[in-house]
């Protein structure tokens, strides 16, 4: 076998050459400057993987680059990332490179999708990590050079340039960097993992094809079903991919929002399936009515109704919906965040453990999780 | 000298040969393989029609992928391999 | 091109069509495989937006290079 490109390896240029300008000349940059690898960087972000850089953690495509400790070191450096973001960034590029959740598609495709990284359990708050105010940007270390530092791996190691391999109409910022955390101490819901099973003191990286947040704002209601009705109308709306091609998409609820609703005594189910319920188009939206010949849908569950005045689901089911509480203490704010379709699966992970939730099933008293 | 790194990682190139070309499609079994993507279908059925108009084909079969971006499933892969002995595959757009 | 990488390393002579925007990512695909015999057919640019008798036409500019590539005798887009 005989490698084609070349490795991290030790290559040299003359004192005194200005590093930011040759990373950014060898195309090795997502637009802004990198931090330059020093052999000190590299080997301390090397020791918090582990060591062994020639160890291959994945391969990433549509390039399919090797991934090796030493090349995910040199991206991290590159990025801005301490040392201690190493478990996390691992974990979310081993869950990226799981096969549910189709990076090859994702990479290709032309919609804006882009990998949202959400990190619960311990080691959020460990390594500083923002789940509140302006917990998608920007301002903090963790959550912006950890984004970045994945996207500069699918960019580098994965081939995804942009007009190459990533096909993307338009982009989005998220392709910047796309990493937050789910703000767990507030306590006014339980957080996400443990919901699907894990337990709270395990740590973990959720990872899914995303759209941009997009903004509900609710100043007014006062109760779980004023408020969710303005996350509803955001989501019924024929324009996101989720309309189109199916699959998952996240609603974020912001602290204000979520502690109205947990006050009421509203559970983490009973959130995704007052959402699931509500939020609808007709199939007819869908179709375009039919204005541009007989539409079938092939990407949309066979159960809908193919009728012009159908109603059919935004998502096929309450569990398709992904549920976090991210946020500031001010203002009464919420995010629809749309998802590619149903090509992908988004992906939970533990961070340096077992790829799935502990054995026996989730800690609950009657053996339902309801959460 | 200032050391400088490669951020992209080794790409492992082995060799693989294509499968031996047919001399003409006459009285072969004809797999078609639709990804799902929007047009594939009538891409697809259009031009069997005119295969099968311009080729004594043996038969044709038919088959629609999951998922348009997901890789076929091996299993789906085996069948069309255990039943067809040439293939036409759309779309990459 | 996976899945008709995965055809041809079975024995079975596929003929994958892709349009004139993905050909480049054919080509590096194919190459990540290791499969450069691979011969993408190409037909123009874009199918999902195309009435039903421009469709016909992208099928017949497909035709011959399918025959082509499953025959061998197809070269290699440029």
């Amino acid at each position: 076998m005989q490698l084609a490109a070349s490795q991290a390896e030790a290559s040299a240029v003359p004192e005194g050459t200005d590093l930011i300008e040759w990373y950014y000349e060898k195309g090795f940059a997502d637009g802004l400057p990198v931090v330059p690898p020093t052999p000190a960087k590299v080997a301390a972000m090397l020791e918090a993987l582990g060591g062994e850089p020639a160890r291959i953690e994945a391969r990433v495509p549509p390039r399919w680059g090797g991934l090796t400790r030493e090349v995910l070191a040199v991206n991290m450096v590159m990025a801005g990332c301490k040392p201690e973001y190493a478990p996390v960034v691992r974990a979310a590029m081993l869950a990226l490179c799981e096969t549910a959740f189709n990076l090859n598609g994702v990479q290709a495709t032309t919609h804006m999708a882009a990998p949202l990284l959400v990190v619960n359990g311990p080691i959020a708050r460990k390594i500083g990590m923002n789940a509140g105010c302006n917990a998608f940007g920007s301002g903090n270390r963790a959550n912006a050079t950890i984004g970045r530092a994945i996207r500069l791996v699918l960019l580098n190691v994965g081939g995804g340039w942009p007009g190459e391999l990533d096909k993307s109409t338009l982009g989005h910022p998220g392709k910047y960097t796309y990493a937050v955390a789910e703000n767990e101490a507030l306590g006014l819901l339980a957080p996400y993992h443990v919901e699907k099973g894990f337990k709270a003191e395990d740590s973990t990286v959720f990872v899914m094809a995303a759209e941009p947040p997009h903004s509900v704002t609710n100043h007014v209601a006062n109760d779980p079903q004023g408020i969710l009705d303005s996350i509803v109308s955001a989501m019924s709306t024929f324009a996101h991919n989720n309309a189109v091609s199916s699959g998952h998409c996240a609603v974020v609820l912001g602290p204000e929002h979520a502690a109205t609703i947990s006050k009421a005594g509203w559970k983490r189910h009973d959130v995704k399936q007052y959402l699931w319920t509500n939020a609808h188009n007709t199939f007819g939206q869908v179709a375009f009515n039919h204005r541009y010949g007989k539409v079938y849908n092939r990407s949309l569950p066979v159960w809908y109704g193919r009728e012009l005045d159908s109603r059919i689901p935004v998502v096929p089911s309450a569990e398709h919906i992904h549920l976090f509480v991210i946020g500031g203490g001010a203002g009464r704010f919420s995010a629809f965040i749309p998802g590619w379709g149903h090509m992908s699966s988004p992906v939970l992970r533990e961070i340096e453990g077992n790829a799935g939730p502990m054995q026996g099933g989730p800690r609950c008293v009657d053996g339902t999780c309801y959460l | 000298m200032t050391q400088v790194y490669d951020p992209r990682g080794a790409v492992g190139a082995q060799s693989r040969a294509i499968a031996a070309r047919i001399p003409a499609l006459e009285g072969l079994r004809l797999g078609i393989l639709d990804n799902t993507k929007w047009n594939a279908n009538k891409l697809l059925r259009e031009l069997r029609d005119q295969l099968k108009a311009a080729h004594p084909l043996a038969d044709v079969h038919y088959y629609r992928k999951e998922s348009f971006s997901k890789f076929a499933a091996p299993e789906l892969i085996e069948e069309i391999r255990r039943d067809n002995d040439i293939v036409v595959t759309a779309i990459g757009d | 091109m996976h899945d008709g990488f995965s055809l041809e390393s079975l024995g079975v002579p596929t003929a994958v069509i892709v349009t004139t925007e993905f050909l480049h990512e054919a080509r590096v695909q194919r190459a990540a495989l290791g499969m450069q015999g691979l011969v993408p057919v190409v037909i123009q640019h874009p199918l999902s937006s195309l009435s039903d008798e421009e469709i016909r036409g992208r099928a017949a500019q497909a035709l011959a290079q399918v025959v082509g590539v499953l025959r061998g005798t197809q070269p290699d887009p440029s």
